[in-house]
């Protein structure tokens, strides 16, 4: 099943966009959600909700699109696609949760690939992406 | 072979991490007809998932490559074969995730095989004759069989 991402931007304060992701995130496509992330962050958006309401699956490769969505919300590069995996590495003193990213309506599949990973205590998990956008934004 | 006590399917692949999702409904399709539970099901799609990338990635260096796929069932146990003629690459033989490090910190190509050891009872791998692999997962069908 292949992937589908919807972008919303929501205006504020700080300006936030909801990606809405349906399907299933894998090896063949984490690379289109990472540049739905910089095209968000190109439109000026500094604050990113990924709705996985409809997501019904994450590959390990997934875990590389989430982390490459923290780096560009915080205007930093996103890792070498050709690095990938590698790129993880950069996050060894990573320890808070992102403060610029955060999960919604996050399916039983996918978060117990983010507990198995341990990057579940990295992410904020609201139960809408209207919750998580208010939170981003402060309200 | 079809026995009393033996379902089978199989599944021939050719191509590269693209071909992953059509792999994921084989391992469903098998993990209902075999009378999987919900959990066990997501675990065995997800190890399946990580192994068959893994072959792809570093058996055939991320080109197009050739991947067969048996799911078997017996003694309330699902096992799926996976068959290709890739560089070899043994996934057991992968460390276990350190984790006294931070989990962003643990070597990544390890998360796939962590998840792929932690969807499954076994995993077993071995050289084919002629070049390639053959890895084995097995997992019980049975969803209160395991806990993280």
């Amino acid at each position: 099943m292949a992937m589908t991402i919807e972008a919303e931007d929501v205006a504020g304060a700080r300006p936030v966009a909801v990606l809405t992701l349906a399907g299933e995130l894998d090896a063949s496509n984490y690379e289109r959600l990472i540049e739905a992330a910089q095209a968000a962050y190109g439109r000026g958006a500094r604050g990113l909700v990924l709705d996985m309401t409809g997501l019904t699956f994450m590959a390990s490769s997934g875990l590389v699109a989430l982390y490459s969505a923290v780096r560009i919300m915080r205007g930093d590069a996103p890792p070498d696609p050709e690095s990938g995996w590698g790129a993880l590495h950069e996050l060894a003193n990573e320890e808070s949760t992102a403060r610029n990213v955060r999960l919604a309506g996050v399916q039983p599949a996918v978060e117990r690939v983010l507990e198995r990973t341990g990057l579940r205590r990295l992410f904020e998990i609201d139960a809408s992406s209207t919750e998580a956008t208010a939170a981003l934004q402060g309200a | 072979m079809t026995t009393p006590s033996t379902q089978t399917r199989s599944l021939r692949l050719i191509g590269g991490v693209d071909q992953m999702s059509v792999l994921r409904t084989f391992v469903r399709e098998a993990a209902a007809e075999f009378g999987a539970g919900p959990a066990a099901t997501d675990d065995l799609v997800q190890a399946v998932d990580e192994a068959a990338c893994n072959i792809v990635i570093h058996g055939y260096g991320n080109r197009e490559g050739e991947i067969e796929a048996t799911a078997a069932v017996a003694n309330g146990q699902i096992e799926i074969r996976l068959l290709d003629r890739g560089r070899e690459f043994d996934p057991t033989a992968v460390p276990a995730p350190d984790l006294s490090v931070p989990p962003m910190a643990r070597r990544p190509g390890g998360m796939g095989v962590h998840l792929m050891r932690l969807g499954t009872d076994a995993v077993h791998h071995r050289r084919r004759r002629g070049g390639g692999n053959e890895l084995t997962l097995v997992r019980a069908l049975d969803d209160t069989a395991r806990e993280d």
